[in-house]
């Protein structure tokens, strides 16, 4: 059995990890490229969400590397996410591929029905053994997103950004390496030690919140990614959400960590009270929570046609008046170009800077 | 004489504008920049240069907007390179320290920006739909048979505007045509072809916006007296026209240069002079980076055999290895 | 009081059941027009540019209410009808939306319906709303037990091939009569808050009446077959307006009294994006054509259209002879 998976930013690091240590092959598709745009695209219908076409090109350049299973997420909706594994599979199917689809349902009560899901994918693994390979993934992950935390700290402060740039770049594809957990605390750490050696700017940088869509918030490849124009602006970013946050609180149901998510639902209550599916609830919360943390400026990222990003979408110019917060929302569509969502970018931080001048509280950092 | 040089290279038309210590207008040069910018500015450029040696001018900062901000700044080696929606604001704030409202259409883009205060609270800016912009309006006129320039001349003299239907350019058309065929006289259809642009432009880039006069309306388009009608019309306020109002992107780009070059300890523009740009020539190329699976068209410029910059790298590897190379010598 | 009721979305299916509620608890009931240019217009002016047509239109109708004198506005935040269902997230955002986009807004009554997991707080819903106009809860009670019976009143109509936008005009006391001449029978799908809106459809169903057929839509359809055929697909669809599309095609697709199949789907529209995939790969005997529409879309494309499926369908069948001799 050789199995694969969609990408999302690192992640395919650490289920890389988990599945290795539960004694199975692991074909991640190639990293997301223009080809896997053009594929998905030509297979997918037409007015599908963008996720769905990037996953399936996924799929197919990982069967086209040897893969024959596929493991993909499911979800009772009403987001379309929610079907998304059904639809993908009917296509690869026409298209002619022998290929067996496990789909991880996200479990209705406990954490232990997950691990138990997790252990019958594995070749002969014990519950325990299961276990510690969620764990070992799980440690990647953190190292990883403590290194994006790094990243988006360093990145607009430091003089030199290509050294900051590459420290990261060079850290990823150690963690990915790294076969013990001491190996990826320690690479962590050495690269936190190296990045806070880099020589700062005097200024403070702006603070600028993103919130959105999970996949679009995570792929860098369909953000363009867009934590890093903006750290090249001399913007400090402050997500919303990392994808450990999103498991714990989606599929871990808490178990892991304790979560912020309640904060995040209470700081929606006075604007949207009510889920509208996927992460639309999260993502007014998170306007309204970094609008109380004086971020100077807001900008919600969606795939086109996102159904509760929409729903956001049309409440956010509200919550901006009230809570006199900057926003600004970009829809990410396969088929424009980046030029266009660039001089936007800028303009938004020219605005946030310019109002923030004036306003005359830009401090130096001491 | 000391000046700033302000440069707003578009898809459609590149902007050159010379001013002095004092925000006046010294000289203002426009070119079509016809898919070629590097020719674009360096006819552009050496139009002014004629002003620049008569007058004895020493040219103290350069600031570059546009899309093609990146490329023109290489060139002309800027002082500044800043996004449209920050130049055209700047500019019209200067004119008219309490506008709260730009408009601003061009021949294939629109903005909307607001301010407060002198400063920009929101904007919007649409690339894609070209209902809202200046080219809707050169293509009914082709069909119409009619010179753009003489179009607003003929649509003020409208008494009753035909109202043309259709948030899309395609619609828009056929119901033009639909109208023309029943007989409506060509006045009251060119007035009518002004309000669906401006209607378009409302509830296209205009959406969600509140419009509050002062308005300013600047942009190639704003040359025609048929727009500015229909848009006092249309919001119920008076809209201002600024003098220079085909070139404000350019203006707001030279005053940001000044305003850096007179907050800055040195003195020192990057501006390259005469003869690197007039001398040279320039060439770009551009290539499939595969260094990694983004397979970016990196895009090179060079100026006889020296590589002067490179760009559309996502990574940024091909733009820092310039700096490197630079750190070195 | 008065109370303005939308004649988008929902009312569609449920007007019966909101209308009976409200004047039984003593209030006059107000609906705006039927869809119109201006709705249109209203609605695109004050909606995001992303949202779906349907949506933008219920703004329309929203705003046309807004300037009527009224003492509330129902906006009903439909989440789920039955278990373990959803409609879309747009639906469930609602009463926010517009609260966010329209500052003209009257006074909303909201009334959450989330029967997903059970119907107890629909129930206190129902009483919190009911409490605007009386203190008597039974009155209330009875209200909502009198529109339940309304509905069903109007459900069973669609048995005689009402769809049940014309079951409610019906049940609304007007005359309406199918014309007994046809010659083919065509399965018609899509939201009914789009497919029997007569601007937004650009009147389909009627157009298709007109061309000689004989229009079969989710609800004229036996229900519990519907279900049966919805539950041959490997996972179940979690749309309750999706899942009876899909149960309608697979049914329409194994009867042999269909013709040919339509699907109506809106751009912009999340489900109709999936479903309309799943079904276009599902329906394997039956001439099957998948129309898109939004706010731009032209009538005259549509009835062409229209008019070369009905064609082809004919001559498939071998009945254009005979269609053209009865015009001849």
């Amino acid at each position: 059995m050789k199995i694969t998976f969609p990408h999302m930013g690192n992640m395919h690091i650490a289920v890389k990890a988990l599945l290795e240590r539960l004694r199975l092959e692991v074909v991640p598709p190639p990293p997301i490229s223009k080809r896997t745009f053009e594929i998905g695209i030509r297979h997918s219908p037409e007015f599908a969400c963008m996720p769905l076409k990037i996953n399936l090109g996924n799929f197919i350049e990982a069967l086209e590397n040897g893969a024959d299973t596929i493991v993909m997420a499911g979800g009772w909706g009403p987001c379309r996410f929610g079907y998304y594994a059904q639809v993908e599979r009917d296509i690869l199917e026409s298209l002619g591929y022998q290929f067996k689809m496990i789909i991880l349902e996200a479990p209705d009560s406990r954490a232990y029905d997950l691990v138990k899901q997790i252990k019958s994918l594995g070749e002969n693994v014990s519950f325990w053994e299961a276990l510690k390979a969620i764990n070992y993934g799980w440690s990647k992950l953190g190292a990883l997103e403590a290194l994006e935390k790094q990243l988006d700290y360093y990145l607009p402060r430091a003089r030199d950004k290509a050294r900051i740039e590459k420290i990261y770049n060079i850290a990823v594809e150690n963690i990915d390496r790294a076969v013990s957990k001491a190996e990826v605390y320690e690479i962590e750490e050495q690269s936190v030690k190296e990045m806070s050696k880099a020589e700062m700017k005097i200024d403070l940088p702006l603070k600028i919140g993103i919130v959105g869509e999970i996949y679009t918030m995570f792929e860098p490849a369909v953000n363009y990614d867009i934590y890093r124009l903006l750290g090249r602006m001399d913007v400090e970013v402050i997500r919303s959400a990392y994808l450990s946050d999103w498991l714990n609180d989606h599929i871990l149901k808490g178990y892991i960590k304790k979560s912020i998510r309640p904060d995040i639902i209470a700081c929606a209550r006075p604007y949207l009270n009510y889920e509208v599916g996927g992460h639309g609830l999260e993502t007014v919360g998170n306007t309204v929570r970094f609008a109380h943390m004086h971020l100077d400026g807001i900008v919600q990222i969606g795939p086109l046609t996102c159904m509760p990003e929409i729903v956001a979408q049309s409440i956010i110019p509200q919550i901006s008046a009230q809570e006199g917060v900057p926003c600004m929302t970009l829809w990410l569509d396969e088929l424009a170009g980046t030029a266009g969502l660039i001089t936007r970018l800028e303009a938004f931080v020219d605005m946030v800077h310019r109002q923030k001048l004036k306003a005359g509280n830009y401090q130096k950092e001491a | 004489m000391n000046c700033y040089l302000g440069v707003d290279i578009g898809s459609v038309s590149s902007n050159f504008v010379l001013i002095d210590n004092e925000h006046h207008l010294i000289k203002k040069v426009y070119i079509r920049t016809q898919g070629n910018p590097v020719k674009a500015i360096k006819e552009g450029f050496s139009e002014l240069t004629d002003e620049i040696t008569q007058q004895g001018i020493t040219i103290n900062g350069v600031g570059t907007t546009g899309s093609g901000r990146y490329l023109s700044a290489v060139l002309l080696g800027a002082d500044v390179i800043k996004n449209e929606i920050t130049a055209h604001a700047v500019a019209a704030a200067h004119l008219y320290p309490d506008v709260k409202t730009i408009i601003e259409i061009g021949g294939q883009d629109s903005k909307i920006i607001i301010l407060k205060n002198g400063i920009v609270n929101d904007f919007a800016m649409n690339t894609v739909c070209a209902a809202g912009t200046g080219s809707f309006l050169d293509q009914q006129a082709s069909r119409l048979n009619i010179d753009i320039s003489d179009f607003g001349r003929r649509a003020v003299l409208s008494r009753q505007a035909v109202r043309i239907a259709g948030r899309c350019g395609v619609f828009a058309e056929s119901d033009m045509i639909h109208k023309q065929q029943m007989g409506y006289p060509m006045d009251d259809i060119i007035m009518g072809l002004c309000e669906a642009l401006v209607r378009n432009y409302l509830n296209n880039v205009g959406k969600g916006k509140k419009i509050e006069s002062p308005v300013v309306f600047q942009g190639g388009v704003a040359a025609n007296a048929g727009l500015r009608k229909a848009f006092a019309k249309i919001l119920g306020m008076p809209v201002n026209i600024p003098e220079h109002y085909d070139v404000m992107g350019a203006i707001g780009a030279a005053m940001l240069a000044m305003e850096k070059m007179q907050c800055s300890r040195d003195n020192n523009t990057q501006f390259r002079g005469d003869e690197f740009i007039l001398q040279g020539s320039f060439k770009t190329s551009s290539h499939e980076c595969q260094g990694c699976p983004n397979i970016c068209e990196v895009v090179c410029i060079k100026r006889d055999r020296e590589i002067l910059a490179y760009w559309g790298d996502r990574c940024k590897k091909w733009e820092n290895s310039l700096n490197e190379k630079n750190h070195a010598v | 009081m008065r109370v303005g009721i939308p004649k988008g979305l929902f009312y569609h299916y449920y007007f019966p059941l909101w209308k009976t509620f409200f004047q039984d608890l003593g209030a006059e009931v107000v609906t705006s027009a039927a869809t119109n240019r201006r709705t249109v217009e209203r609605g695109i002016e004050s909606a995001v540019d992303e949202a779906c047509f349907p949506i933008k239109v219920y703004y329309g109708h929203v705003r046309e209410l807004c300037r009527q004198k009224l003492d509330y506005i129902f906006i009903p935040r439909l989440v789920s009808v039955e278990y373990r269902s959803y409609i879309c997230p747009k639906f469930m955002g609602l009463p926010d939306m517009l609260k966010a986009g329209l500052p003209e807004l009257l006074p909303v009554i909201e009334l959450t319906v989330d029967v997903s997991k059970n119907d107890r707080q629909l129930k206190q819903d129902i009483i919190r709303v009911g409490k605007i106009f009386t203190n008597n809860k039974n009155q209330i009670n009875r209200a909502y037990q009198h529109g339940l019976d309304e509905l069903s009143k109007c459900k069973n109509l669609c048995r005689e091939g009402y769809n049940i936008s014309e079951a409610i005009q019906i049940w609304e006391g007007e005359q309406l009569e199918l014309s007994p001449n046809y010659d083919l029978n065509i399965g018609v799908l899509g939201h009914g808050y789009s497919l029997y809106d007569h601007t937004i459809s650009m009147n389909i169903i009627e157009r298709l009446r007109k061309m000689d057929c004989r229009v079969f839509v989710a609800e004229t359809l036996d229900q519990e077959e519907i279900e049966r055929q919805a539950a041959q697909i490997p996972k179940k669809v979690f749309w309750t307006l999706g899942r009876m599309m899909v149960g309608s095609a697979l049914y329409m697709d194994s009867h042999d009294q269909f013709d040919g199949i339509i699907y109506l789907a809106c751009f912009g529209c999340g489900p109709d994006s999936m479903i309309g995939e799943v079904i276009e790969r599902k329906v394997k005997n039956k001439p099957f054509m998948f129309i898109t529409i939004d706010e731009h879309t032209g009538e005259a494309g549509m009835v062409t259209r229209l008019e070369a499926f009905c064609d082809m369908l004919r001559r498939r069948a071998g009945k254009y002879e005979d269609y053209i001799s009865s015009y001849g």
